[in-house]
């Protein structure tokens, strides 16, 4: 890397070399029964130059050619990419806990015995057909630039998914859990598990309208991509952010804080600083409904005379290969403020309403403008405080930033969710729900 | 190349193993509005190892040549530790031992147009929109994307496929006070870069749409009878049903197995639904899939009974079933699993203007706007609509989001139109990316959609 940085000096004015080294070993069990093992050693190395302030990217996977690479950064400096962004030179970055070395230690036959023991539990307590993923995940990434930038960062991941699915539908309630370091799964999940399969699997047929919802930490990522979406620096700069020049302004329900915490060691993931090499600190986005910031990377802060918040990364909102991807504003460690209701709290404050354990569709639909409308997967239904079983044919519609000043209750407990975000369960009112009936 | 993979697994202690080493070249220009944000041409590669003994069967993805050994290793202790875990030992269907290279046919080959020629044209695209108060931006990126395969197996095939794919995709957003709306644009092929020329006409329409949106009502939430159009009907046919014939989604579902035995009726009489990977010039094409299983035409529903479903060489021993040849990988990053190839509804006699009389009352919704299933639910998005009275298409409605459930809706497709036609760019995001998976169909008539709204 050091030689690749060297050799780009010579023909740019600014350079940024970025790598990649991952393991990968995931065992998956379906219907009860091993599957699938299916590792994956990965390494990658991607290049960014810039030169009269144009940009020049290019990745690799085996460093053998570093000529080709940097002759692929070259040719795309004649696109003509604008890039009036310096890279930053840091030093001394937040020394975070992100690697537990006990994770090599964390074999395919450890992770087989304990998806059979989680597999054991959930037979012995539902009809459901079981499915269960466990997986360790090492990951060494290193960042130079031509600034004097040296940084790296060693993480360990471990976890493990399950799916309890209602026999013939392929549709069920999933818990995962994750941590820095191999830990049997805690039997509180497990429980959650069978008792919500359990509540549920009898089919129900309620008529439609609105209703009280509540998004469970699994489905939440349908409002969030809405939420971030409409707070991206990239998406203020297109002029495409119903929220841009609303800094300042109560936009949400007021019991609604969402922050990111990309030094928060508790959880797997942390990072001391952004695929660009910025230190990363907590930013508050939304602080009791009120707007306070956006988050940018160092192309985006630079369009808006801005600075960068440290959330340049290499990821896209399906996850993806960061070696093939530029840095872009990403927010990567959300966390929604925990309110003061219990799961079972807000289940028994539900005169009439939907649980929404997981959605379908999150994807579509017109995600700048904070429109949603998926189907659930499943919907939990529940009358005057109880959960009488689930619906099929549903779907649940509204635009986020309607929804989200009608919270009823936050969930006293965050949960991992979808890539990094921890969140709690959100009960809100008046939620449009079409079913068949 | 193949010397070098057969010194790879050479000796390896397998009852069968393969290796497939893929170079994969791409090129990239993406514009978001006026600003070119990306120009890039990059090449990667990697080594897909499989591995089958005593019954059990694993796979290591890796990059470094010098990881060969560590991969080996890991893929016979992961193999063992399967075996020893199985109560039913993986065997593998026999398939016909290959040795064959083979070079796509192409109309104008990406490789020979310059990226300066490659970056005019997609910029000239980009402005049409743009040229245009009310649009705000747009999205679009140009890939053409390279896969150069080496596939080797200890049975002793070798075979050498390459597979070129050109794209433009991206998104029309409008604007008008705080509405925003986005359409979709599409165009592409397997077949070469004059997929890509002469695109004019397309993006002026799919401004136009963008443009109307602006002026359309929310569709109401509820149920009504629609006719979809053929990328929506096509969505439908690769999302509600493509998937569950895919063996490797109901393996291990029992009750699933159960509902999609062979011969069981699961769809109105007039639905007749095939996947033919070998059908030239469309997206779908190939020869050889990624276990080294030559394709073959599968019919998969016929007038509603279910007759046949997309195999690996692994489920079809499973299953007792005839090999198909649909187990394929995105690029070398991935193990091959069950995809779709070119998966289309096949054709009946009725005109668009029949479908309208014949529905009446209901909705005309158009154009997929993206999809998802889960088990036998799938909910998919549509990027505009209209309001049909007494048979007359009338009004333009927004926001249209379709939920169902598979069974009940194949049965509740009740006339299918003459108009087939193919989408021209691919993707199904099944765990890995397969940009090469695409669909088709006439225009549907279907009663009774759960339709969201907003």
């Amino acid at each position: 890397m050091e030689k690749l940085l060297e050799m780009a000096r010579k023909v740019c004015d600014r350079a940024e070399v970025y790598s990649n080294d991952y393991a990968y070993s995931p065992v998956s069990f379906e219907n009860g029964k091993l599957h699938d093992i299916d590792t994956k050693f990965q390494s990658g190395v991607s290049l960014r130059i810039i030169k009269d302030n144009r940009l020049g990217f290019a990745y690799t996977r085996n460093l053998i050619n570093r000529e080709e690479l940097l002759r692929n950064a070259s040719d795309s400096l004649t696109g003509g990419v604008e890039a009036h962004y310096e890279f930053p030179f840091t030093q001394n970055p937040s020394q975070l806990d992100t690697y537990d070395s006990s994770i090599e230690d964390c074999s395919s036959t450890k992770m087989v015995e304990e998806c059979a023991r989680v597999c054991e539990i959930l037979k012995s307590k539902t009809d459901a057909e079981i499915s269960m993923t466990s997986f360790s995940y090492v990951e060494t990434i290193r960042l130079m630039n031509t600034e004097g930038t040296d940084l790296s960062e060693k993480s360990s991941f471990y976890g493990i998914y399950g799916a309890a699915v209602y026999p013939g539908s392929a549709s069920g309630i999933r818990r995962g859990y994750l941590d820095k370091r191999f830990r049997k799964m805690p039997d509180s999940v497990v429980h959650e598990m069978i008792e919500l399969y359990n509540a549920s699997s009898k089919v129900v047929e309620p008529s439609g309208g609105k209703m009280k919802a509540m998004f469970m930490p699994n489905s939440m990522y349908t409002l969030n991509w809405r939420i971030l979406s409409g707070m991206s620096a990239r998406s203020v700069y297109e002029k495409i952010s119903p929220v841009a020049g609303k800094i300042g302004e109560r936009i949400f329900s007021e019991s609604l804080t969402i922050h990111d915490d990309p030094l928060d060691e508790s959880h797997p993931e942390a990072r001391a600083f952004d695929d660009e090499g910025v230190c990363c600190s907590p930013l508050t986005i939304v602080e009791n409904g009120v707007l306070r910031s956006f988050y940018y990377d160092l192309n985006y802060a630079k369009k808006l005379n801005a600075k960068s918040t440290g959330h340049g990364f290499r990821t896209s909102r399906w996850g993806g290969d960061s070696v093939m991807l530029k840095p872009g504003p990403v927010l990567t460690h959300m966390r929604i403020k925990p309110g003061n209701s219990s799961f079972s709290e807000m289940v028994e404050s539900i005169d009439r309403g939907i649980i929404i354990e997981g959605a379908l569709g999150a994807h579509s639909g017109n995600i700048p403008n904070g429109d949603y409308s998926i189907g659930l997967n499943p919907g939990l239904y529940v009358e005057k405080g109880e959960i009488r079983g689930r619906v099929k044919d549903a779907m649940v519609a509204g635009n986020v930033y309607d929804t989200l000043k009608y919270i009823i209750h936050i969930g006293d407990t965050l949960h991992p969710a979808f890539s990094g975000e921890w969140l709690p369960p959100i009960l809100f009112d008046n939620v449009s729900v079409a079913l068949k009936k | 190349m193949f010397e070098k993979l057969r010194r790879i697994i050479g000796g390896v202690d397998a009852d069968y193993a393969d290796l497939r080493y893929e170079i994969k070249k791409d090129a990239v220009i993406s514009f978001a509005g006026k600003e070119l944000t990306q120009i890039s041409s990059n090449s990667t590669d990697g080594y897909v190892l499989r591995f089958l003994k005593n019954g059990g069967m694993s796979s290591v993805v890796f990059t470094k040549e010098t990881d060969a050994e560590r991969a080996i290793r890991t893929a016979m202790e992961n193999a063992r530790l399967i075996a020893r875990n199985l109560e039913k030992p993986v065997a593998f269907a026999q398939t016909e031992v290959v040795k064959e290279n083979i070079t796509p046919v192409l109309k104008e080959d990406p490789r020979q147009v310059s990226m300066a020629e490659k970056l005019e044209l997609i910029r000239k695209y980009n402005d049409i929109p743009l040229g245009y108060e009310k649009i705000v931006t747009t999205s679009l990126t140009y890939q053409d994307l390279i896969r150069e395969k080496y596939f080797l197996s200890t049975e002793g095939a070798e075979i050498r496929e390459d597979l070129i794919t050109t794209r433009v995709s991206g998104e029309i957003i409008s604007k008008d006070g705080t509405l925003t709306q986005n359409v979709r644009v599409r165009a592409g092929g397997s077949n070469g870069f004059s997929a890509i020329r002469n695109q004019e006409e397309n993006f002026e329409q799919r401004t136009k749409i963008a443009l109307d949106l602006l002026g359309a009502k929310p569709v109401e939430a509820g149920v009504y009878d629609s006719i979809l159009n053929q990328s929506l009907a096509g969505v439908f046919a690769h999302e509600a049903f493509g998937h569950f014939s895919e063996a490797d989604i109901i393996e291990s579902l029992p009750a699933m197995r159960e509902k999609m035995k062979i011969g069981n009726t699961l769809g109105n009489e007039v639905l007749n639904i095939t996947d033919n990977a070998t059908l030239p010039d469309q997206v779908g094409f190939y020869k050889y899939d990624d276990e080294g299983t030559r394709v073959r035409p599968t019919q998969l529903m016929k007038n509603g009974v279910l007759t046949g479903r997309l195999h690996s060489r692994r489920t079809a021993a499973e299953f007792a079933e005839p090999i198909t040849g649909h187990c394929v990988a995105e690029d070398y990053r991935y193990a091959p699993i069950i995809r779709m190839g070119t998966i289309f509804i096949e054709p009946d006699t009725h005109s668009l203007e029949d479908l309208a009389m014949m529905l009446g009352n209901g909705l005309y919704i158009l154009d997929a706007k993206g999809g998802q299933t889960a088990g036998e639910n799938f909910t998919f998005g549509a990027q505009y609509g209209h309001v049909v009275k007494n048979g007359e298409v009338g009004d333009m409605v927004r926001d249209i989001n379709i939920s169902g459930n598979l069974y009940k809706t194949l049965r509740t497709i009740v006339a299918v139109g003459n108009d087939l036609a193919f989408s021209k760019v691919g993707g199904c995001g099944k765990g890995q990316m397969n940009i090469r998976s695409c669909h088709g169909a006439p225009h549907i008539l279907v009663k009774e959609l759960v339709i969201g709204g907003v």
